[in-house]
């Protein structure tokens, strides 16, 4: 099967500063993928050259097996929802007409309902809106066009923590109705874990993880307990971090930890706390995550 | 076909900024130049305005504005910028088109009515659109698209390399005009330039018009394909 996206040996340098430097990753039709990382970590240029607004470097770039650039077969099959998209000077109903032209499996139904679920007036002026507000435009129109391959970089800029809640819920249940291609860049990353299916972390330009999301939340876990027991536990594992207070330790190893290694924790009194996403992410992209084994 | 349409129709949803401003100022400043018409002696000499300059320049605004503030919504919506530009190119031709008839109209009105009753000079404009209304209409429809062509270059000069590249543009522009200038000072020709136009009918400078937007369009739409937003 042809991945949705492919990227090779990709790099893309401006002036002084490299966006990404030879970074290669495939993205499964079908597949939610999120795309972490800090900020300045490439999310955003990767994802323009994805969709063709943007131009390599060097590398390859594949997108439905053809090279997206001015290549309008791939491009219409793709939307594009940019953190702080900009509009000409429309009403919400406007936009959302607009989109329906060009997305032949454009639901208006569900943009109708969207509209609703999010209170958004469509009478109203794009411009008028508060910033939340205006994200919520990007989202209707990134959901209701369906289209094979649907890329949201950060689209929620100003969105209160229930609206976010309900994109994701909408995000899930229109995807069970219609599959399609989903990437996603967020750096709330612990709010979308659920919803992630594969995990691509970027670190100054350059790929650190790329993994499905279930091996990537047991790559680490923290071992809790007294200090003595704790060190013996962790005795020839990799250490990503040690915290001692008192008596007591916390320690991050590297997973994921068999079924003998899990009852001999219980049997030791130690509680294993597997390391969330964004956890991951402050390892994978900080300067300390340096491993070192204990001895 | 039907993409290059609906960009089209993209552009036009915004009936404020392509409809309704032009033919506003225009009508504003055919109302103020009537009302001078009418304040100056009508037997002394016939009254000619530049009034009809507007709807050109507000073209040229439109053309700006459909590359700079209606770019990023259209590249969202998955179009490549080629076909962002041929559809609206598309549009240029089609109000070229509506617009220069009306011109022509508004023009044989003119005239039949000597100039309005206070023989101002609104719609004729001597030399190049001063002939039949079919010729009016032609020339009309030529200087419509051009200038909204020059207007996309400009919306796209300033997409791709901002404010310095705005006045590097313009500068450049000015270094060709005193090339050519310098250049047929340099051959002597100035007479024989100015024999062609004083003797160059409205028809040869059309064509004249016709080659430099052919050459505003292929400008705009290099410059385009590598705008990045």
């Amino acid at each position: 099967m042809i991945p949705t996206i492919s990227a090779t040996a990709l790099s893309r340098r401006y002036r002084d500063q490299v966006a990404l430097d030879d970074i290669s990753l495939a993205v499964e039709p079908g597949t939610v993928t999120g795309l972490l990382g800090r900020n300045g970590a490439g999310k955003t240029t990767l994802m323009r050259i994805i969709t063709g607004q943007e131009f390599p470097s060097a590398g390859a770039i594949r997108v439905f097996g053809e090279p997206p650039a001015e290549n309008d077969a791939v491009l219409r099959r793709m939307v594009f929802v940019r953190e702080e998209q900009s509009y000409p000077d429309f009403r919400v109903g406007d936009a959302l007409r607009v989109a329906s032209w060009f997305y032949p499996n454009w639901s208006e139904e569900l943009a109708r309902h969207l509209l609703a679920d999010f209170g958004l007036p469509p009478r109203r002026r794009i411009r008028k809106l508060s910033r939340g507000m205006r994200s919520v435009v990007g989202i209707v129109v990134g959901l209701a066009a369906r289209a094979e391959l649907t890329l949201f970089d950060e689209p929620y800029a100003g969105l209160d923590a229930v609206a976010r809640q309900q994109f994701y819920d909408q995000l899930l249940t229109d995807l069970a109705e219609q599959p399609r291609t989903v990437l996603l860049s967020t750096h709330l990353i612990d709010e979308m874990a659920d919803l992630l299916e594969h995990v691509v972390i970027l670190d100054r330009g350059r790929v650190v993880v790329d993994a499905p999301a279930d091996d990537v939340r047991g790559t680490a876990v923290t071992v809790n307990g007294p200090a003595t027991a704790v060190e013996e536990f962790v005795t020839g594992r990799a250490v990503w971090q040690r915290r001692q207070l008192g008596a007591r330790a916390s320690v991050t190893i590297s997973g994921p930890l068999d079924f003998a290694a899990q009852a001999r924790a219980r049997t030791m009194r130690l509680s294993l706390e597997p390391l969330s996403l964004q956890q991951l992410l402050v390892h994978a992209s900080g300067s300390s995550a340096d491993e070192e084994v204990s001895a | 076909m039907t993409t290059l349409q609906n960009v089209a129709r993209y552009h036009l949803v915004d009936r404020i900024t392509y409809v309704a401003l032009p033919w506003g100022t225009l009508a504003f400043s055919f109302l103020v130049n009537l009302v001078i018409a009418s304040q100056v002696a009508p037997d002394v000499n016939s009254y000619y305005t530049g009034g009809l300059l507007s709807i050109y320049v507000f073209l040229l605004i439109c053309g700006a504005l459909s590359m700079t503030r209606s770019l990023p919504f259209a590249l969202m919506l998955g179009l490549s910028r080629r076909s962002y530009y041929l559809g609206t190119a598309l549009l240029v031709v089609c109000l070229g088109i509506v617009y220069g008839l009306a011109l022509a109209v508004l023009q044989v009105i003119e005239r039949a009515t000597e100039g309005w009753g206070v023989d101002m000079h609104f719609f004729r404009i001597p030399g190049i659109l001063d002939g039949p209304w079919y010729l009016t209409w032609l020339t009309s429809f030529v200087l419509l698209v051009l200038f909204f062509l020059y207007g996309m270059w400009y919306g796209l000069v300033y997409r791709r390399w901002s404010l310095p590249g705005l006045v590097a543009f313009i500068a450049a522009q000015i270094l060709v005009v005193l090339a050519v200038v310098v250049a047929i000072s340099m051959a002597d020709s100035w007479h024989a330039l100015g024999d062609f136009f004083s003797t160059a009918t409205a028809s040869a400078l059309t064509g004249v018009l016709a080659a430099i937007t052919v050459a505003m369009g292929v400008g705009g739409f290099t410059t385009l394909r590598k705008v990045t937003i």
